[in-house]
């Protein structure tokens, strides 16, 4: 169904006013976040930035916006902003084409998730304190808006937010479940549009700033729905789509980057659900204790589970069935199959994390600063866990429908025709891993 | 420039001007006294200055753990200092001089050690004289050994001891300062020329330090060593409470931080169910070890925390390890 | 067989899955006792089992900082400073597995410092495994229906 029908949405995104309203007040809100993580309390559990970060956004993020609007945080997200003004050299006005600094194409081996990756991995290994330590969230949400700024300087379009920035990595990986898609209503009328406004910018608006030809997109991975195409575009041929969920799924992953995204985003979520909402006191003191022994060799093993054993298993699981198609060409399109699983893994945890700590959030409301306000009357809120008794309910609803939804997914992207039971196998014992771990 | 452009522009600049202002000025303009653990800084700041008779307003806040609030020698209820929040207090000191504040809930091996000091000023009204502790003006030296040499073969009983009482003629004994100057081991022997068996010596012993106190001022005590004592000594007297392995891990590291105290001994906690220990032991020894502390051995020093009347209430309840008191 | 009798099935399935009465030995409810060591960031022991209807006294024992202890899905909690323990007396009538955890600030883990209660067996663990075996089975039993 096309939502850009509706002549409302459509003005909406097609005017530059609404976005930026947005932009504005998320980036004043980002700031403000980076500010309390630096000069407020330093009690995690009752500090603005942690709360709102890693509770309330968090929540947001990986409950409803990834699996509901696929990308539809990028559209919203101050960070690129600033970085953005500089190197376009305006916030509104369509160029004036001349780049205003160096405009440097990205590398190209530096033109996959990769780096991404890495960055995910560096955080996901300290999250232990990035999630309880203001000060160090604060530090980590400054650097990302500083680091877009530089990459705006020196490359051209948005490079931190495609090649670089943790969240955005996995964002689209499992955007590609969700039933929200941009894409070009019909193929020949792009085939002969001149000059490719979309890409490369006209006078009403800018070229694609996630560096994607919107003409030959086929899936959501890199459209960060930043809408400036739906402005671009001569012939009014880019639609916002709703559509079946996870319906880019069924089209096989083919590259190892975002084969190993699966498998990276899978194995940190049993990570978690193990280390953080487990009973197991030593592995917390190893996790949260960066830089001694302890850590190094939950590092090691954080990471050998990521890249050695899960990868692992999976190909040994994928190798009891004969096929002519090469092995590293069936790795990449069968671990598509982890990608409705792993986000279902997500949710699971974050159901337990966030419905937990969510009173934190009215306290934190009420003294973002910890200075002794109470501006809603909400700032005495005593912590108490909510919706405990269906919590269990939910987390089996979602890792089930999540094996379903996998199951599903393994027998589309199959090329080769063979079985797909192994696929079907490891996810089972996957999910029953995960099962264990939270309930 | 269009003009859509400019106010664009000058929207993202004030915004992202005011997230920084005013957070900022807001912060500055709030002092907060800042409550953590004594390994990481204990209070912050720690010398806090007052007037004599005007009222003192703080805002505490803990970065880190539970902490507690409450100014030494002073009649005023603890306070809370809950990580994250603000708790206001006001206070008022009517005579000038130094006041020493300190933690109130237990923070770690090294709770004790986080203590801070309120210097009032003001012109002193009626300067009075300090007075001399018990134990100085006994002239008692509090770390020579004090074991008793005979111990009872069971707990004495207060009970019994005050049948026995109206047959004999220990009234005399039963002056606080007689009480305060002796240990229960000396009262034995002092009451050797009585026709007594040696459990029935005991017993009177008993009952004479119960008739020395009051349920109040047991109640008081217990009150008292729970909060303040017990997280070392053990909640049953027994020196082994949470604190006492930590502390002997600790303990040299905790010694070099004391001056001149390099040639002491590493204490655990002493075992207050130890009558041989506790039955050579006055009212007014124990005094001089809570007001003046271990020295180097971990156990703090109260005589700038406790007012007397609860130094006296918590020896009372020490005691009680010992003795069987009337229910 | 006929689509809609394999769903009439598979919903059966389901039902039983999550219904079905598991067999349970009658045990004699009886009194439990833990001492529970609560330091930053754990409980020691972190995982207890009782049967249902044992009547369960957990005595908290802080030694570091205060710490507390609240029961996920019994709604109750104590709390204790070190040097003073306390306890918490309940009757273990909820069956299946519960977290506890920390309910008083005590440093930056504290929201992850949790332990496991376990009362009986833990059915919903046995039955949410039934539902994944069912999903599977599901898909295999309607490939079509999962394919368009």
């Amino acid at each position: 169904m096309e939502l850009t029908r509706l002549p409302f949405l459509k003005s909406a995104l097609k005017n530059r006013y609404p976005q930026l309203a947005v932009f504005i007040v998320m980036l004043v809100g980002y700031i403000f976040a980076i500010l309390a993580g630096l000069i407020g309390t330093p009690v995690g559990s009752h500090n603005f930035s942690i709360v709102f970060v890693w509770i309330a956004w968090w929540a947001i993020l990986i409950l409803v916006a990834v699996p509901f609007f696929g990308r539809g945080w990028c559209a919203v997200c101050p960070i690129p902003l600033p970085g953005e003004w500089l190197q376009r050299g305006a916030v509104l006005s369509p160029p004036d084409k001349r780049p205003k600094w160096l405009n440097l194409r990205v590398p190209k081996m530096f033109r996959n998730i990769w780096l991404q990756n890495i960055f995910f991995l560096m955080l996901a290994l300290f999250s232990s304190v990035l999630l309880t330590t203001p000060n160090v969230t604060g530090i980590v949400l400054a650097a990302m808006l500083f680091a877009a700024i530089g990459l705006s300087i020196i490359f051209e379009r948005r490079a931190f937010c495609r090649y670089l920035c943790p969240v955005g990595g996995f964002i689209g990986l499992y955007s590609q479940t969700a039933p929200i898609e941009l894409r070009i209503k019909d193929k020949q009328v792009c085939v002969t549009c001149e000059g490719k406004p979309c890409y490369n910018g006209s006078q009403v608006g800018y070229g694609c700033s996630w560096d994607v030809f919107p003409g030959g997109m086929t899936k959501n991975t890199y459209c960060g729905l930043c809408m400036e195409c739906i402005r671009t575009c001569p012939h009014d041929n880019i639609a916002v789509n709703l559509r079946p969920f996870s319906a880019d799924v069924a089209k096989p992953t083919a590259r190892l980057d975002e084969a190993f995204k699966a498998f990276i985003m899978f194995g940190a979520a049993m990570i978690y659900a193990g280390v953080l909402l487990g009973p197991w006191g030593t592995l917390k003191d190893a996790a949260y204790n960066v830089g001694t022994g302890a850590w190094f060799i939950y590092a090691a093993v954080f990471l050998a589970i990521i890249f050695i054993v899960l990868p692992g298993l999976f190909t040994l699981a994928i190798m009891t069935t004969k096929s002519k198609q090469a092995l590293k060409q069936r790795f990449m399109s069968l671990s598509t199959a982890l990608i409705p699983l792993g986000l279902m893994f997500w949710v699971a945890f974050s159901l337990s994390f966030v419905l937990t700590n969510a009173s934190y959030i009215l306290a934190a409301l009420s003294d973002p600063l910890g200075l002794g306000w109470n501006l809603f009357g909400t700032a005495n809120a005593a912590w108490r866990p909510m919706l405990t008794t269906i919590l269990a309910p939910a987390q089996t609803l979602a890792l089930v429908v999540g094996l379903f939804w996998s199951a599903r997914t393994a027998q589309k992207v199959n090329e080769a025709g063979t079985s797909t039971i192994p696929v079907f196998v490891y996810c089972f014992v996957a999910t029953s891993i995960m099962l264990w771990l939270l309930l | 420039m269009k003009r859509p452009e400019l106010i664009s522009r000058i929207l993202i600049v004030t915004g992202i001007l005011l997230a920084i202002g005013a957070p900022l000025l807001l912060w500055a303009r709030t002092p907060l006294i800042h409550a953590r653990m004594a390994e990481n800084g204990g209070w912050n700041p720690d010398v806090i200055q007052a007037e004599a008779g005007k009222s003192l307003h703080l805002k505490l806040t803990s970065d880190d753990v539970v902490h507690g609030f409450a100014v030494g020698q002073m009649d005023m209820q603890s306070v809370d200092v809950i990580p994250g929040k603000v708790t206001d207090i006001t206070l008022t000191f009517d005579k000038p001089g130094i006041y020493t504040f300190f933690c109130t809930r237990w923070c770690g091996l090294n709770h004790w050690r986080m203590r801070g000091t309120i210097e009032v000023s003001g012109s002193p009204l009626d300067p009075e004289p300090a007075s001399v502790p018990l134990y100085v003006s006994l002239d008692l030296d509090i770390d020579a050994p004090h074991d008793s040499s005979i111990i009872p073969n069971q707990k004495p009983s207060a009970v019994s001891g005050q049948q026995l009482a109206t047959q004999l003629p220990i009234t005399s004994y039963q002056s606080p300062d007689y009480y305060r100057s002796h240990s229960p081991y000396q009262v034995f022997t002092d009451l050797s020329d009585t026709s007594l068996t040696e459990s029935q010596k005991w017993d009177a012993v008993a009952y004479l330090w119960q008739s020395n106190t009051t349920p109040e001022s047991l109640a008081n005590g217990k009150e008292l060593y729970a909060q303040n004592c017990a997280a070392c000594h053990s909640e049953n007297g027994a020196g082994d409470g949470v604190f006492a392995d930590d502390l002997a891990e600790a303990g040299e590291a905790s010694m070099q931080t004391m001056e001149g105290a390099m040639d002491m001994v590493m204490q655990s906690p002493v075992d207050f169910t130890d009558p041989r220990r506790m039955l050579g032991a006055s009212p007014a020894l124990l005094q001089g070890k809570i007001l003046r502390g271990g020295m180097g051995t971990g156990m703090p020093m109260w005589g700038v925390i406790f007012t007397e009347e609860q130094i006296w209430d918590l020896i009372a309840y020490i005691y009680s390890f010992q003795f069987e008191y009337e229910k | 067989m006929s689509y809609r009798f394999a769903l009439l099935l598979l919903v059966m399935a389901g039902l039983v899955v999550a219904f079905a009465p598991l067999p349970v030995q009658p045990i004699t409810p009886q009194e439990r006792t833990f001492e529970i060591d609560a330091h930053q960031f754990a409980y020691s022991p972190s995982e207890l089992h009782v049967n249902p209807g044992d009547t369960v006294t957990i005595q908290l024992v802080s030694t570091d900082v205060v710490h507390g202890l609240y029961v996920d899905g019994y709604d109750i909690s104590v709390e204790a400073d070190p040097g003073q323990s306390a306890t918490l007396t309940f009757v273990a009538d909820k069956p299946g597995s519960f977290r506890f955890r920390c309910k008083v600030t005590c440093g930056a883990m504290h929201p992850f410092m949790i332990g496991k209660l376990t009362v009986g067996t833990n059915d919903w663990l046995y039955r949410s495994i039934g539902f994944s075996l069912l999903a599977i089975f599901a898909f295999f039993r309607f490939p079509r229906v999962a394919k368009d």
